[in-house]
């Protein structure tokens, strides 16, 4: 048996074609690096991604800090994590780097702030 | 209880508001849409008219060649963007020539000065983009900005004590002892006088008010607007030779901003609620522009848009009739204007002070003491010279900050338009103002920077900000 | 006014501008500044909040602003002076570039000037859809700066036109602030954006994409209500037949960009029909000795990453114009052929190694690449794949 996936790891989208028997992952082929074989591998057995979003900031020279995880979390887990940051607020200044939630649903993944916000 | 309610915000009904401002009245205007100029008014060529194809003795051609007479000083007045470029009607058949002979010699007895038939030579050297084997002249044709006429008007009626009423639908009405009471979407209105002003609606309003009987045709015209790298050499009007039918075919019109319009065509419709573009019309107005403009390319196309002439059609002939300015007897206090189309742009003054004569034959209108026939514009920044620039930031740095990067238009400007003195509030009414989101990226840079300004500056909810239109949200809410 | 002495001017602090700054500093040219109009350096990438940057430039994957911020922490370290919410109203063949700024006009004389003005969106006005014009249509980066910048939500229920990376980007975006996105159409047979980005905004999500569809007409007086859809054929005419309406409140348009050149026209620069940008040299510099362009002004690129390698490479050929007062003429031209949309640069003067970069008409796997000259093939580059984007 086999599948095929478009490895979303860098721009070059390499089509990955993965053998497989059962549970047993074979031969990856198509890809054109390491990463890529972890990716598909991966996407055969639990697919994962990191998201980027914004949070609220009070008192910020703008209204919003865009925000991402710092690893990724299950794929199914989105939504979940979603309605957490949309009900989060934080207060300037926020620096690029910080963490803005840590651990976010007991995924072992961090809400990071992506960018600097001063305060007004 | 007003002395006279005006139906509609339209170049007609503004114009007759700030003529009637002249006398000792208590005047309302009565508008359905959230801004002046947004149905036919907004929706043309912008060309002040001269007055050679109307039929001699008809109010189109009194009025039109009165309206275009006038016009250098209402410019001046009501400080209106107005270029008398004058215009080329182009032939090259003897068919073309015998027509525009017609109209050469029904200009004459119009009265339009200057018209006069131009060889090749003098067409090239006058307008060397236009094709063509001959042409007739016509010096006294103009461009001019509908918006910020009707815009102008209106202003200066309101400064003369005229009060606006924006989304407010006449619905129906009853009458009293010796006044109207106008119901509305916002209430009753109580009123000695009305005039219908309303445009594509007013045979609708004609027949509500008592009079019966008049038969719109509505024609939609469709339109290209190209960007202003697209204008640069176009220096005049030029038409093609009218047809057997008498109708101009497609031509391409320079607008006062430097853009370009190519259109309209002319297409029978029976819903008035149409101002869809379609994709036959914008197909044959694109290969129709090509043939006569150079520049007719998609690049440099970066708008359509259609508006809607509301032509008086004689039932039995099908003839288009003539612009009706009546008062009648047997409904008393009313002045009706039905079947105002083109040019009731060049015409609105004229056709205002004909309302004005009518009321006169009833009542005696006394002088307002302090009329003042002039409105202050809001200044271009980026028609200034580098000396006047500097100057103007100097006195406020917020003429240093540009907003509308295709314009030019400065946050000073858009303050300004925001601010207006109509109190009218939606982006349209920004863009009609000061020309921001009018440029070629159609508000890509600046649409953002002018939602946020109008929040701040009105103290609005991102949801009550509206783009032209009733109902037309811009915005659902906030993110966060 | 003052009219104030520069050795290098860079007309816009995006990722171009930003790059090619900090690498004049490097090469020892000081005395430079950068005329920003917005109030933060940055340029679209301040939008662009998802990741996926710097692969190539940083050897990491990286957000748009953490992207920005790198060359923005190297303006601060390199003390480059910039000006912000200053808009370059004119350049001049003579080099004198006129800004306006809250603080009056700025005049500067420069003895080389770099276009870094990036790209703008084409807009519905200027693919022509048929249809009313009532709120809630978009382009794709207004929506994604409301959105991500501005705080304001657009809509409840949304389809896409245009199946670019931002368009696609933009139809994740929406989905996980709630909005339904239907579809994503695309009149082109192919899809325009990045295969990554079918996979990991839409198909992620169950958005489908349907090529060779484009909207027919569009309905809604106040707001949008519905678009209708249609199948198109080799042509790009609309199956009859085929049409399909889709209730929604918000049409997102990702159709294409366009370099913004209307300063360049200003000074004389000569643009090439198909990029839209300038006609450059090897060492991206234009008809107009002393003016460079790179970035998206140039070539709308699909990678922030090959924006910064193209502005370090013309700031490279900036530095030596200054310290060797010119460069020799270049009146080779490359000229691609039918399968080849464009190539950059256009002329060479064929004395020094060139690197040239091109966009193909047509995706196509498992082809080659030929230089000829004078009928002859000088180079052949054999390539697994090729994208065609936008």
């Amino acid at each position: 048996m086999k599948k095929n996936f478009t490895c979303i790891i860098c721009p070059n989208s390499c089509d990955i074609e993965v053998m497989f028997e059962g549970n047993a992952i074979g031969t990856v082929n198509g890809a054109s690096c390491s990463k890529g074989i972890e990716y598909a591998k991966n996407e055969m057995v639990h697919p994962m991604r990191t998201i980027t979003t914004s949070v609220f900031v009070q008192q910020g020279i703008v209204p919003l800090v865009s925000v991402k995880l710092d690893t990724p979390i299950p794929k199914e887990k989105i939504f979940e994590v979603m309605k957490f940051i949309r009900d989060i607020k934080v207060t300037a200044p926020v620096i690029s780097g910080q963490i803005i939630i840590a651990n976010i649903l007991g995924l072992k993944s961090n809400v990071v702030a992506t960018k600097t916000v001063e305060k007004v | 209880m007003y002395d006279v309610l005006i139906i509609g915000a339209g170049i007609i009904g503004s114009a007759v508001a700030r003529e009637l401002s002249r006398y000792n009245l208590k005047i309302g205007v009565l508008e359905k849409e959230l801004d002046v100029c947004v149905e036919t008014t907004g929706r043309n060529t912008g060309v002040l008219h001269t007055g050679f194809t109307y039929k001699p003795g008809s109010l189109k051609a009194q009025c039109c060649v009165e309206g275009n007479a006038e016009f250098d000083k209402i410019a001046e007045e009501l400080k209106i963007p107005f270029k008398r470029l004058g215009k080329v009607v182009v032939g090259f058949t003897d068919e073309d020539k015998q027509s525009l002979l017609k109209y050469q010699d029904i200009g004459r007895r119009n009265g339009v000065p200057g018209l006069r038939l131009i060889d090749k030579k003098e067409l090239k050297d006058m307008a060397p983009d236009a094709g063509g084997e001959f042409a007739m002249y016509s010096p006294t044709s103009g461009i001019l900005s509908p918006f910020i006429y009707n815009v102008a008007l209106a202003e200066n009626a309101k400064q003369n004590g005229v009060t606006f009423y924006f989304d407010t639908e006449v619905v129906g009405q009853s009458r009293n002892d010796n006044y109207y009471i106008l119901k509305t979407t916002k209430g009753n209105f109580s009123t000695r006088w009305v005039v219908n002003c309303a445009g594509l609606h007013s045979s609708k309003i004609s027949t509500m008010l008592g009079i019966p009987g008049y038969k719109l045709g509505f024609f939609k015209g469709e339109y290209y607007v190209l960007d202003k790298n697209a204008g640069r050499t176009l220096n005049m009007l030029i038409y093609p030779a009218p047809g057997p039918t008498g109708g101009f075919a497609t031509h391409a019109t320079p607008t006062v901003d430097g853009n370009v319009l190519i259109g309209p065509d002319s297409v029978q419709i029976d819903c008035l609620d149409n101002y869809e573009n379609t994709k036959s019309s914008m197909d044959k107005l694109f290969s129709d522009g090509r043939k006569m403009f150079k520049n007719m390319k998609r690049e440099y196309c970066i708008r359509n848009f259609s508006g809607i002439r509301p032509k008086l059609i004689d039932p039995e002939t099908k003839d288009v009739l003539d612009f009706v300015i009546e008062r009648r007897d047997t409904v008393p206090h009313v002045v009706n204007l039905v079947g105002i189309e083109s040019p009731g742009l060049t015409c609105a003054l004229p056709i205002a002070r004909r309302v004005i004569k009518c009321i006169k034959e009833v009542e005696t209108l006394y002088d307002r003491k302090n009329f003042n026939p002039c409105r202050e514009e809001i200044i271009c920044f980026a028609n200034q010279s580098r000396e006047v620039q500097q100057q103007l930031i100097e006195m406020n740095p917020d003429y240093g900050e540009i907003i509308c990067r295709c314009e030019t238009v400065t946050k000073a400007e858009i303050l300004q338009a925001i601010h207006n003195p109509l109190g009218v509030n939606t982006m349209t009414a920004i863009k009609n103002r000061v020309r921001a989101m009018m440029g070629r990226c159609q508000g890509g840079y600046c649409q953002m920077r002018i939602a946020e300004l109008m929040q701040e500056e009105l103290h609005k909810k991102e949801t009550e900000i509206m783009y032209g239109r009733k109902k037309s949200h811009m915005f659902t809410g906030k993110v966060r | 006014m003052n009219t104030m002495d520069k050795d290098v001017i860079i007309i816009g602090g995006g990722p171009a501008g930003l790059a090619a700054a900090v690498e004049l500093k490097k090469r020892g040219i000081h005395n430079i500044v950068i005329l920003e109009r917005e109030k933060y350096l940055g340029g679209i990438l301040r939008q662009c909040i998802h990741d996926g940057f710097g692969l190539k430039r940083f050897k990491e994957t990286l957000t748009g602003p953490e992207y920005a911020q790198r060359f923005i922490d190297d303006i601060q370290k390199f003390n480059i002076l910039y000006i912000t919410e200053a808009t370059v109203i004119e350049i001049t063949p003579d080099k004198i570039v006129t800004a306006v700024s809250r603080n009056g006009l700025l005049q500067y004389r420069a003895k080389a000037i770099v276009l870094t003005m990036g790209c703008r969106e084409r807009t519905r006005g200027a693919i022509g859809i048929p249809g009313s014009r009532p709120a809630g249509i978009y382009t794709a980066g207004v929506a994604q700066s409301f959105i991500n910048l501005h705080n304001m939500m657009i809509g409840k229920e949304a389809v896409i036109l245009g199946s670019g990376d931002i368009g696609m980007i933009m139809a994740r975006r929406l989905t996980l602030e709630g909005v339904k996105v239907k579809a994503v159409f695309e009149v082109m047979p192919y899809p325009s954006g990045l295969p990554r980005n079918i996979e990991q905004c839409l198909n992620d999500y169950n958005i489908p994409l349907y090529v060779s569809h484009t909207v027919t007409n569009i309905k809604g007086r106040g707001r949008l209500e519905s678009v209708t859809v249609a199948q198109v054929d080799e042509q790009m005419n609309a199956i009859a037949g085929t049409e399909k309406e889709y209730k929604c409140d918000t049409m997102i348009l990702s159709v294409g960009l366009i370099p913004e050149n209307e300063l360049s026209l200003t000074c004389g620069v000569n643009l090439d029909k198909h990029t839209k940008g300038a006609l450059v040299d090897e060492h991206y510099q234009t008809n107009v000795p002393g003016i460079f362009a790179a970035g998206n002004v140039l070539q709308v690129h699909d990678l922030v990453d090959f924006v910064s390698m193209e502005a370090e490479h013309m700031a490279d050929s900036v530095a030596s114009y200054l310290y060797q007062e010119g460069f020799p003429p270049s009146h080779i031209s490359i000229i691609p052929d039918d399968s080849v949309g464009y190539v950059l640069p256009q002329y060479i003067s064929g004395e020094i190694d060139v690197v040239c970069s091109f966009r193909v008409k047509k995706p196509a796997k498992k082809c080659a690449i030929y230089v000829l000259q004078d009928g002859k093939v000088i180079i052949t580059k054999k390539l697994k794949m090729l994208f065609r984007q936008r």
